[in-house]
């Protein structure tokens, strides 16, 4: 039983990364960025690259990862996001934007980096072992990083000024904006952000899982489904909603494997049930 | 539009795709188009089923389930207890109607991106169902399902067996359009009718219909159950077209470019779905002799139109005219 | 129709010929005539380099035989022409691909590489007169009364048997776990494996465990199958990205036994994601073992490896379908748009395989499993995985 929850534990701190920047993009823009999973696979691809095949160290590979998302998510939401939203009457038309730059990172990874499954050297060797419970040494320290970012990204938002004004933005747009948030240039920064951490998540969990081109959009609808039980739009429910997901998949796997195969038919039922009793999720803005 | 320019359109419409398009297949000989049609017009009736919910102010990601359930109705019916492909076809219909008022009356509560959300959760429940249950006969699926049998209605026979055709795939082209025709006969009907309003009503403000004593949950459920009937009647038909339905027969990508096709065609149009899917699933064929870079191309030319016509490609209409008043 | 256009165009050709002789009588040839053949199957997505590895394997010898001059099948000298078509994993696309390959006047089409693909196009290829080399095991698309399929590999229900017989002779295996992928393909090759495993008189210890296709993290579905301790585990139809995942996550939780599958793999894929844990690991693979590739096979790859960058060991299994359907024509020129000669031919059909050292033969099986020849016979190379590279286990044969 120890080794379900540690097993649910590490999945949800990662899920919880992986969810993180998806709900700081909806928050911020309404937008639900069905790119997400892609940008994860990039961000995983370029860790493969630099740290796999050029072989410079692990930590610059995780910064090129997190530099290039956020350079890619600003240009996205420059160039695509913000004219997209002023010209539309409705404001669900981004899914489309959306779905369209999924499938335009699809084609771009898989020409780039081919069909293949590709993983990189572990980071660091061995197992901790003890009578109940196991876990690689990389998988610790890989669970223990997802946690550090999500509080360095947690007290980013809560202290710092940029930080303030996208939570500002999240509540009310039009509030903030009267109260001279520069409501552009900090969705800029949210939607880089967002990218960003996709790209982090990507670049740490390529040391573990590996990463392949196809991948993508099975990620982004994982994503989806935390964002949702814990809430969109609020930090706090994406990563109530990372850990919880985990967790069920962790005990469901184990308790109803005797079942054959329904797993994830309880999970996914269990989500739709719990939603019909509370539409917002855990804590979500009332208004998805 | 007058009356006469209305019944004018439709009768070229209606001519266009009955008569000239067979016509001009058949004197090209591109015999391979008669399926790529077929399953635009079946995709644009599935669709249409989510342009619907749309027009209650719900995004639907959930249509997948509902042409896959529609698939096993027939495809049980017609294998395992012997009944006329033609009566499955409304069955089918019925009982994903049936399903979705069941399931809909606690979802249709949510919103936004949350009932986007449970209603794709819904089409990878089907997929497991259908992988779980008995009936279904599982991961094997269901291979070999004859082809339509005739119909005959007082002896009379209306619609020959397709199983004794040259080839079946005129006929299948035949049915598919004049269902998706039925389909949007009735949308359009639909909309227009005193429910559309209320239906828009709901789409803009469903506080403010409800206080002026409209029972929105049941306006709600009745249009999810229509969209549903559309998304089962598409699937019974492709799993005749296929003569196999799998668990995997739709999927979340299905419930996806559903929803795709009616944001690429327009959500204020009530032909937006059937354009959305010509144009989406034609270019995509088109592009198959680009070999690898088909993906890239195609999602480019995506973004490109998006930023252009967010509103999708109908609102050029819309764009064109008000450019034009403006100069005149 | 077809041999009107065919005439006139060797009419064409001739009148060409000897215009172009008249013309330059130092450069004394003439173009080759195309012949094309198909692919249909998914290069994109998850399970693109199932598809992948099948065009890059026909293009490869396709360039190559170009280069040599063309293919000669009866009096006339053809240059190949790959068609492909991605059907996204998509049955209802795979039709369209299949009605496309029909319009291009296609015979002879590769794919689909799944169960619901292969079931779907069958009625376009019987139709239209199309035989297709599916990658898809279910029985009903090779017996009787289906007749234009031809599997392109060995089947899970062929190889599995063997390899469990195998280890439990000589690894002395007697506790079997099964897990599979959620999804029609794996779940069909489980049941497929678990009652050949029984049929041997193995103890089934797991049968029901599953996982989402797209799962990344295999710790929570293996941590109750490691624990009931078994001599074998067996991943049913695992997608080569998936597998060094499993085989990782197995042995990090302590798994010490044997691991397993009936499906090709690539030994890059293994090396990168599993790294040394993957030692051990036994899977079906062609003709790339040094032990048994001959000069040629050792050819394809270099050549493959120059046209795309890397190698793909899947491609030794996906090497043999375009030269059975070339050596078959040539054997019976008049398959070349009548696939009922083709048929016919296949009950007689022999010509050396070029693969494999010795004298191994291309010929068409499957009498046992479906009752008619509807097979290909490429032997059974069953490998293990040691160090970045395949050995050969033992190579077997299927009837």
């Amino acid at each position: 039983m120890e080794q379900v929850i540690a097993n649910g534990l590490y999945l949800g701190a990662q899920y919880a990364l992986i969810a993180l920047g998806l709900t700081l993009i909806f928050a911020l823009m309404n937008v639900l960025n069905f790119a997400h999973g892609q940008m994860y696979v990039l961000g995983g691809f370029i860790t493969y690259t630099v740290y796999g095949q050029l072989g410079l160290p692990f930590v610059v590979a995780l910064l090129a990862s997190g530099m290039t998302l956020a350079v890619i998510g600003a240009l996205m939401e420059k160039y695509l996001f913000r004219t997209v939203i002023k010209r539309s009457h409705r404001e669900e038309s981004t899914m489309l934007l959306a779905a369209a730059t999924a499938f335009f990172f699809d084609a771009v990874i898989l020409l780039i980096f081919g069909e293949k499954q590709r993983g990189v050297p572990k980071i660091v060797k061995g197992v901790f072992n003890t009578d109940g419970l196991i876990m690689p040494y990389d998988r610790i320290a890989v669970g223990a990083l997802a946690i550090v970012f999500i509080a360095a990204f947690i007290l980013y938002m809560q202290y710092s000024r940029p930080g303030r004004a996208m939570r500002a933005l999240a509540q009310d747009r039009v509030a903030a904006q009267l109260m001279g948030v520069a409501v552009e240039r900090y969705s800029m920064i949210g939607f880089a952000m967002g990218a960003m951490l996709a790209g982090i998540v990507g670049g740490l969990l390529v040391t573990i899982t590996g990463v392949n081109s196809g991948i993508g959009g099975p990620i982004s609808i994982k994503a989806f489904m935390m964002v949702m039980i814990g809430g969109a739009g609020v930090v706090g429910g994406a990563i109530a909603g990372g850990f919880i997901l985990g967790m069920m998949e962790s005990v469901g796997l184990t308790v109803l494997r005797e079942y054959g195969d329904v797993t994830y038919l309880v999970i996914f039922a269990a989500l739709m049930v719990f939603l019909s009793i509370r539409p917002n999720g855990l804590m979500g803005k009332p208004w998805g | 539009m007058t009356r006469v320019a209305k019944a004018a359109s439709i009768s070229a419409f209606l001519a266009v795709v009955f008569i000239l398009v067979p016509v001009l297949i058949i004197a090209t000989g591109r015999t391979d188009l008669y399926y790529t049609l077929t399953s635009v017009a079946l995709l644009s009736i599935a669709s249409a089923g989510v342009w619907l919910t749309f027009f209650i102010g719900r995004i639907n990601i959930g249509q997948g389930a509902y042409a896959l359930m529609g698939g096993y109705v027939s495809a049980i019916l017609v294998v395992n207890y012997g009944v006329s492909f033609w009566l499955t076809l409304p069955l089918a219909g019925l009982f994903c109607a049936a399903a979705s008022i069941l399931i809909g009356y606690p979802i249709l509560r949510l919103r936004g991106v949350y009932f986007a959300m449970v209603t794709l959760v819904l089409t990878e429940v089907a997929r497991l169902l259908a992988l779980a249950l008995p009936i279904t006969n599982g991961a094997k699926g269901m291979v070999s399902i004859p082809l339509p049998g005739a119909l005959s209605i007082f002896g009379v026979t209306i619609i020959p067996n397709f199983a004794g055709m040259q080839s079946p795939r005129l006929a299948f082209y035949l049915l598919a359009v004049t269902m998706m025709v039925l389909c949007f006969a009735a949308m359009y009907r639909l909309v227009n009718s005193r429910i559309g309003k209320l239906c828009q009503s709901l789409q803009q403000n469903e506080e403010l219909a409800s206080s002026i004593g409209v029972n929105i949950a049941y306006l709600r459920v009745i249009a999810y159950a229509i969209s549903s009937f559309f998304g089962g009647v598409a699937g019974a038909i492709f799993a005749a077209i296929s003569q196999s339905i799998y668990p995997s027969s739709f999927t979340v990508t299905d419930s996806i470019n559903f929803m795709l096709n009616c944001f690429f065609g327009g959500l204020g149009y009530v032909f937006g779905p059937m354009l959305g899917t010509l144009v989406l699933y034609f270019g995509w064929d088109l592009l198959f002799q680009t070999g690898k870079f088909q993906l890239l191309i195609y999602s480019t030319l995506m973004i490109v139109l998006m930023l252009f016509l967010p509103n999708g490609l109908l609102s050029l209409g819309d764009l064109l005219r008000k450019r034009g008043s403006n100069n005149g | 129709m077809k041999t009107i256009s065919n005439m006139s165009r060797r009419v064409m050709l001739g009148v060409m010929g000897a215009a172009m002789l008249a013309a330059m009588p130092a450069a004394g040839f003439a173009e080759n005539a195309k012949l094309k053949i198909g692919f249909v199957g998914v290069t994109s997505g998850p399970a693109a380099a199932w598809g992948t590895s099948n065009v890059r394997s026909m293009e490869t010898l396709a360039a190559w035989y170009n280069e040599l001059g063309g293919v000669k099948i009866g009096e006339v000298t053809y240059d190949l022409d790959i068609v492909t078509f991605d059907d996204q994993k998509d049955p209802k696309r795979a039709i369209a691909g299949m009605e496309k390959m029909a319009q291009e006047g296609i015979h002879y089409v590769v794919g689909p590489n799944v169960d619901d693909g292969a079931a779907a196009v069958r009625p376009v290829a019987e139709a239209n007169g199309i035989i297709y080399f599916p990658y898809a095991f279910p029985k009903s698309l090779y017996e009787k009364p289906a007749s234009n399929a031809v599997l392109g590999m060995i089947a899970n229900y062929q190889s599995g048997p063997a390899i469990y017989k195998y280890l439990m002779e000589n690894k002395g295996v007697k506790k079997v776990a099964f897990v599979a992928a959620n999804e029609s393909d794996p779940l069909s090759q489980r049941d497929g494996g678990v009652a050949a495993a029984k049929a041997l008189g193995l103890e089934v210890v797991a049968q029901n465990d599953t996982y989402q296709n797209d799962t990344r993290d295999f710790s929570p579905v293996l941590t109750p199958i490691v624990a009931l301790k078994p001599d074998l585990l067996v991943l049913s139809g695992v997608a080569p990205a998936n597998a060094p995942l499993l085989i990782r996550a197995a042995r990090e939780l302590g798994y010490e036994g044997l691991i397993s599958t009936e499906t090709a793999q690539d030994a890059k894929v293994l090396e990168e994601g599993a790294g040394e844990l993957a030692n051990g690991f036994i899977s079906v693979g062609g003709a790339s073992t040094p032990e048994i590739a001959s000069d040629r096979m050792k050819e394809f790859v270099e050549r493959y490896t120059k046209m795309f960058g890397e190698y793909n060991d899947e491609s030794n299994t996906k090497v043999y379908a375009l030269d059975y359907i070339l050596e078959t024509l040539k054997a019976s020129p008049a398959a070349l748009d009548n696939v009922e000669e083709f048929k016919k031919a296949m009950d007689t059909f022999s010509a050396p395989n070029p693969y494999l050292k010795g004298d191994a033969k291309l010929t068409y099986v499957g009498s046992t499993s479906f009752g008619q020849k509807r097979q290909v016979a490429v032997p059974m190379v069953v490998n293990e995985y040691k160090d970045g590279a395949f050995e050969t286990l033992f190579v077997g044969t299927v009837d």
